[in-house]
């Protein structure tokens, strides 16, 4: 008997047999067909499973302005203001405002009859309450507390906020999506004070309402049944008319890009967050899946400024030419649906804070400008390191090409990966890199640009009296034409001074099970106004 | 026998003291800020400071380290620094799907691997011994993280008879607590059975010419019953060690599953809380493990003696 050939035989039906499920998988992917229906009439009721990637610190959306705080958080707390599908600022909380004529007190007056989930109605203590803390605890809030004077109560449903100086952003830092200033019980802001809210402290007035958090697995919401809802249909983003049709919410945790696909292929999930790009084809070509792309900021090179050879403004505009950014963004991203080419400090989608004026040396590639600029400048020669984050792949891919661009023109590289945490941590020491490479999500103002904070590491201690210049004008502009210029300024210096340099917009791809219908997604997931098929 | 327990109870201690040094000392020395990371890439260095002080993590090292002992002394493992609570109840509530995961992949391992190593052993002359090899070999030679991948394939979403993902406590159903759990838990026993069937089998080849298996069959004993009797008994010795350590093996491989299969268990929290730098938490895991793997092996080195009466310990 040759057992030889016995072994390889039942080593082939073994390896056919686990091979099946591939081969099932590749004719299920290889169907097409997208299979978004005709309006049909909402479905009331039902849960929605949300797989996400990561466990939020807290839920308290004041507290950070971490992504998935912020994709829980809007479900459950709602604002003064808001900003609207264009990124207006419009009333949420707020039924309307008064400027004086000197603009310095803003006169607000809430909605009545606006409930909290425990059953408590809104009151001007809640918004004076709920203001006191956000001046504390969120980075928007403590810039736009030192303009505040005083903010007091003037009768149940109005709250009058004096400034100390006129400060034209206050409407959009109290709108801004990023550590928000969510309406809470006067309570409850004044019992966490500083503290991140704790889990049964989580009462706002959203459409849904906090039920459960079982840290690491999933967080449920539950609809509220008595929302007061505003009354307008077509504002979008954060505003408007909100509908919560869903009975229940329930985000649960999922650490893997493919677990995340083949749960919503098998109605495990109905949405899943954060899908990696090159599975783009994977869910457009799934009739059960549908993909969902919305802006997520923009990947950044920064050089540090605090010491050579990127102090010398020469050093860094031979960076800049030598940077060839097609190639760049055809290495990381592959799929042109998830890049834009744009020098712009703010998205094309944010009509009220983007311009493209100023930004004409965005693309500057040019390789022998670059090696005569690196030629005067004061580079050494010795190597320079390229810091980044291998939590991030994008991160790495840009790291790796702009290595290999930088060498082009003359310069000696070495790239440092780090995992995320230990990333963090030196990037506080100027000792430790010459550049970084990191993505910034999306900023709603000026004053939020964290790459552009004065004398910090996250700028690259980025100092210029020009900057500051333009940050105090943004605080006294308060039209149109006046914003607009200023902002062009801003793109101007970025574009001139080079704290940073922007590579690419991008897109983050999220997908969706076709069951869930009349989904419009904004800077992240809303489930309200939205229903699941049966 | 009872001297002998109590003197490897007591040996613990020291054990369980160098184990608490090495740990606090990795985690301490590795960089990362778990304020930093709390408060994001935006926040300033007072803010920085401040929750630094509210985590007690602006105190010299030496101190934290004896504060966290006397602590460990009463019963308290301190409380995590991203969630305020306890780290005891937080491993308590993490435990429940891992200890579910290892009791039923080590099921799966002894009622899979025994039989199939005792047929083997019967039909050892046949076909059937190389193919076993061969097998054996591969289940033990796959790597965990791809069998997986392939079986969630196969019988996740090409035919899909179990969920790709996901727990259900046993208190909320049994059956929806085995059809969760079995595929995880066949992945993570793949490996432990080739090895514990080769183990047996060897062992069980081993006896099958002795003297005394001779003597049993001279009696007239029937083969099945000289298998059982003569031939498995005595080579379960040596697989009880194996399979002591297959306990180890099976609580280190959940912690690539339980990130594969969305199982929140031992595992997941302990790389979740590695990348939040949440030290009271990554302490209390390592500790918590460390003392499975040194109960487990006062358990195996028992229960020699319990198998086989030659062995005394006095």
């Amino acid at each position: 008997m040759n057992i030889k050939k016995y072994n390889h035989i039942f080593i082939a039906i073994l390896g056919l047999f686990l091979m099946s499920g591939l081969i099932g998988c590749s004719k299920d992917a290889a169907s097409d067909g997208n299979t978004d229906s005709a309006k049909q009439k909402p479905t009331e009721g039902g849960t929605l499973n949300v797989a996400i990637s990561a466990d939020p610190d807290t839920i308290d959306w004041m507290y950070t302005g971490a992504t998935v705080t912020r994709d829980v958080g809007w479900h459950i707390f709602e604002t003064l203001f808001a900003l609207d599908k264009d990124y207006k600022p419009r009333p949420m909380i707020a039924e309307d405002y008064e400027i004086s004529d000197d603009q310095k007190t803003y006169t607000i007056n809430i909605r009545k009859d606006v409930n909290f989930h425990d059953g408590s109605a809104v009151t001007a203590d809640d918004v004076v309450a709920s203001i006191d803390r956000w001046r504390k605890v969120s980075s928007v809030g403590t810039i736009a507390s030192e303009y505040i004077d005083q903010v007091k109560a003037t009768d149940e449903h109005t709250v009058e906020i004096t400034l100390n100086q006129v400060y034209s952003p206050l409407l959009a830092d109290m709108a801004a999506p990023k550590s928000a200033l969510t309406i809470i019980p006067e309570k409850i802001a004044k019992d966490a004070g500083e503290q991140p809210l704790q889990p049964e402290q989580l009462v706002g007035t959203g459409p849904f309402k906090f039920e459960t958090w079982d840290r690491g697995s999933e967080i449920v919401l539950a609809k509220f049944e008595d929302y007061s809802a505003r009354d307008e249909t077509d504002w979008g983003g954060l505003t408007g008319k909100k509908v919560a049709y869903l009975d229940e919410i329930k985000f649960q945790i999922v650490k893997d890009p493919q677990v995340m696909i083949n749960g919503l292929k098998t109605d495990l999930y109905d949405y899943v967050q954060q899908v990696p790009p090159d599975l783009y084809q994977m869910v457009e070509s799934d009739p059960k899946m549908d993909p969902v792309s919305y802006i997520n900021g923009y990947s950044t090179i920064t050089p540090n400024k605090a010491k050579a050879p990127f102090d010398d403004i020469k050093a860094r505009k031979a960076l800049n030419h030598a940077l060839d950014k097609k190639t760049i963004a055809e290495a990381t991203y592959g799929n042109d649906e998830f890049y834009h080419f744009d020098g712009g400090l703010f998205d094309p989608e944010q009509k009220e804070l983007y311009t493209e004026d100023g930004t004409d040396g965005y693309l500057a590639y040019d390789k022998d400008k670059a090696e005569q600029l690196l030629e005067e400048s004061s580079y050494d020669g010795k190597p320079i390191t390229i810091m980044f984050s291998n939590s991030y792949p994008r991160y790495e891919k840009i790291a790796e090409v702009l290595k290999e661009q930088l060498e082009e023109v003359g310069f000696k590289v070495e790239l440092e990966p780090y995992e995320w945490a230990t990333y963090l941590e030196k990037w506080q020491d100027p000792k430790n890199w010459d550049l970084v490479v990191v993505g910034w999500s999306t900023r709603f103002s000026p004053s939020e640009l964290g790459m552009l904070i004065l004398d910090t590491n996250s700028s690259g201690w980025y100092n210029s009296d020009r900057w500051e210049k333009l940050l105090n004008q943004w605080s006294t502009a308060n039209s149109r034409e006046q914003k607009k210029e200023i902002l062009a300024k801003m793109n101007q210096t970025v574009n001139e001074e080079l704290p940073f340099i922007k590579v690419v917009n991008e897109s983050t791809l999220d997908a969706k099970s076709d069951k869930l219908k009349d989904y419009d997604s904004w800077v992240g997931q809303r489930f309200w106004n939205t229903w699941k098929s049966k | 026998m009872l001297q002998y327990t109590i003197r490897r109870l007591i040996s613990i201690i020291p054990v369980m003291f160098i184990v608490s040094i090495i740990v606090f000392l990795i985690v301490h020395l590795t960089p990362g800020n778990p304020a930093f990371l709390i408060l994001g890439e935006d926040s300033s260095e007072e803010s920085i400071a401040q929750l630094e002080s509210q985590l007690g993590l602006d105190k010299p090292m030496v101190i934290q380290f004896f504060d966290w002992i006397k602590n460990i002394v009463t019963g308290d493992l301190g409380q995590s620094v991203y969630s305020s609570e306890p780290v005891l109840n937080i491993i308590i509530g993490h435990f429940g799907p891992t200890f579910s995961l290892m009791i039923l992949s080590l099921i799966l391992v002894l009622l899979i691997a025994i039989p199939t190593a005792i047929f083997v052993v019967w039909k050892r002359k046949t076909v059937l011994d190389p193919m076993f090899i061969s097998v054996s070999l591969l289940g033990v030679s796959i790597p965990e993280f791809w069998f997986a991948m392939l079986l969630v394939l196969a019988f996740g979403v090409a035919i899909p008879i179990f969920p790709v993902a996901g727990y259900i406590p046993m208190a909320e159903g049994f059956g929806d607590w085995l059809y969760h759990l079995l595929l995880p838990a066949f992945v993570l026993a793949a490996v432990e059975i080739g090895l514990i069937a080769r183990m047996l089998r060897d062992g069980m080849l081993d006896s099958v010419n002795q003297d005394y298996t001779r003597t049993a069959r001279a009696k007239g004993v029937k083969e099945s019953r000289v298998l059982m009797k003569h031939v498995f008994s005595n080579a379960l010795i040596p697989t009880t060690t194996v399979i002591g350590t297959t306990v180890a093996g099976l609580l280190g491989g959940t912690v690539i599953l339980e990130t594969m299969f969305t199982i929140p268990g031992i595992g997941q929290l302990l790389i979740d809380s590695i990348h939040r730098r949440d030290y009271p938490v990554i302490q209390g895991v390592v500790l918590f493990i460390a003392a499975i793997y040194v109960l487990v092996n006062l358990v195996v080195d028992l229960l020699y003696a319990f198998l086989d009466p030659r062995i005394r310990y006095d």
